[in-house]
């Protein structure tokens, strides 16, 4: 029973060692039908942080947040947490200039628009990238 | 003020209701959000009362008072169709009716056909400088408030009319610009025994940004035509003792009734390191009077702590005798301290030590002969949206 228990904690650290080394990148995705290859770090920003919402192929970007890797995402576009990032928002929402990005709740609904809109982007962590998306960008963490 | 403590209660109960996010309903399409403050400052003036603008009739006297900051904002988008949304906002806060009785700042439809032209037409923000829309929004900046010397006379609360705004991508730049034409009405209070109401029938403006990494640049310009009637105390006098039309005659002293706005800004944020200055003149109808008001800020984010310091100063250029008392001359130093308890609430702490040299519209219950003093006041502050 001893021996099964340190085998239990063994594993157990070195999946969190996994996980926590596996956690690296974030990739800016769209639907794998849209003709957009690649966008560039300050279209990414411009595009999320609601300055301008123009893709390469001149369609209008609806860019996804997705509730679990936000705070992620936003440190690694703008090197920013989440309380800066709702005081910028709250700079555009509260002036009436700009809305920030949809919110999808969970995985689910995040995978239902990205896959039902090609002029949709989201992110995902770079490692779990679901079928049918292209990378379009990745972010450094 | 019989309301400021249904504001009070309004503000704990956003604030218990727990820092959630946006509210969103009917699949996305409506979205029910919200901004406040509830302020408190500290004043050991007893010769003057501070105001943070000149539409709040009565200023903070010595000692505490909990009406000078304190303010709640409640907004509904709609987006109606991928192109065209619209939002409306109403805010409650100590102002020119000497109440807190709640008034429309926003209700516009917008028209956004493409990334980069949008038309909004209805009523809009104040939008003559880098920060003034925004200016009532305490979550969106390290302050308490916005520098009182920059903002604090001269400044409208509302347009009714339209804007367009054009943005072009130059390389991994941005160049937007917006035009701006149409009218507002708002009061001043020059002094306890002088008050200005602005019929301003035509106001038109622009301005030209330019976006380049961490850094926003602007450049703007904006006139209001205005019919002007100046009522109160000081008002009758003139009328009784001169016999004469004291409209006619404060319009002639002041120079409200046309009123250019000339602006400069530059706002940096990059890392842990935020930066703005804004310098603005106010041109008065003669041209002979103008009023130069500015501002530079430094904040240093470090986790939820962001201190930060901030030099203001306002001066009126007038090559008369200042007949009526309005010219002003007085600088400002501010340091606080901004904590994030959550993504949504932040509290804050300022101290300001104002140099007055010349009171002039900024200030209420002004004993005679009051100037070249110091003020300090203390201010905290706690600033939440939801």
């Amino acid at each position: 029973m001893t021996r099964f228990t340190r085998w239990i904690r063994v594993t157990t650290i070195a999946l969190l060692f996994i996980g926590t080394t596996a956690r690296a990148d974030i990739a800016i995705v769209i639907n794998d039908a849209s003709t957009v290859r690649q966008i560039s770090h300050s279209e990414a920003v411009n595009i999320f942080m609601g300055r301008y919402r123009r893709l390469p192929n001149d369609s209008v970007a609806l860019p996804i947040d997705q509730a679990p890797i936000k705070a992620r995402f936003y440190r690694a576009l703008v090197q920013k947490d989440m309380a800066e990032i709702n005081s910028y928002w709250a700079r555009l929402v509260f002036s009436g200039r700009a809305s920030p990005p949809q919110q999808a709740g969970n995985s689910e609904d995040f995978l239902d628009i990205m896959t039902h809109n090609n002029n949709a982007l989201g992110y995902v962590d770079a490692a779990r990238t679901p079928p049918h998306m292209r990378v379009l960008l990745t972010l450094s963490e | 003020m019989k309301s400021l403590p249904i504001l009070l209660m309004a503000l704990l109960l956003a604030c218990s209701a727990g820092a959630q996010a946006q509210t969103r309903l009917l699949d996305d399409r409506v979205t029910l959000s919200g901004f406040g403050t509830l302020g408190l400052i500290h004043s050991d003036q007893d010769r003057a009362d501070f105001v943070r603008d000149t539409g709040q009739p009565k200023g903070a006297e010595k000692g505490w008072s909990a009406r000078t900051d304190t303010r709640l904002g409640l907004q509904a988008s709609v987006r109606l169709t991928d192109e065209l949304d619209t939002v409306v906002q109403g805010m409650s806060q100590y102002h020119s009716s000497g109440d807190f009785s709640p008034e429309l700042m926003l209700a516009f439809v917008r028209y956004a056909p493409d990334p980069g032209f949008q038309l909004r037409v209805g009523r809009l923000g104040w939008d003559v400088d880098l920060i003034s829309e925004s200016r009532y929004v305490g979550f969106a900046y390290p302050w308490i408030r916005p520098p009182v010397d920059h903002f604090g006379v001269l400044q409208l609360t509302y347009i009714d009319g339209a804007d367009v705004t054009f943005t072009r991508p130059v390389g991994d730049d941005l160049v937007w610009a917006r035009l701006v034409a149409g009218r507002s009405d708002s009061r001043f209070f020059m002094s306890d025994a002088l008050e200005a109401d602005f019929d301003a029938h035509n106001v038109l403006g622009g301005h030209l940004n330019y976006e380049t990494g961490p850094w926003r640049f602007r450049a703007g310009y904006t006139r209001v035509r205005s019919e002007v009637s100046f009522s109160g105390g000081d008002a009758d006098l003139i009328d009784q003792m001169f016999n004469i039309d004291a409209n006619r005659y404060l319009n002639y002293l002041t120079g409200f009734d046309e009123l250019q706005v000339y602006s400069l800004g530059a706002a940096y944020s990059s890392g842990p390191l935020q930066l703005q200055a804004i310098w603005n003149r106010d041109i008065l109808a003669d041209g002979d009077t103008w009023l130069d008001t500015g501002f530079v800020s430094a904040a240093w984010r470090m986790d939820r702590w962001t201190p930060y310091a901030m030099a203001s100063g306002t001066r009126t250029h007038d090559s008369r005798e200042d007949p009526i008392g309005s010219n002003i001359e007085q600088n400002t130093w501010s340091l606080g301290l901004r904590y994030d308890v959550t993504t949504h609430l932040a509290l804050k702490a300022q101290f300001d030590r104002i140099h007055t040299r010349s009171p002039g519209l900024l200030w209420r219950g002004i004993d005679d002969g009051w100037k070249d003093d110091q003020s300090n006041l203390v201010s905290l502050g706690l600033d939440f949206i939801f």
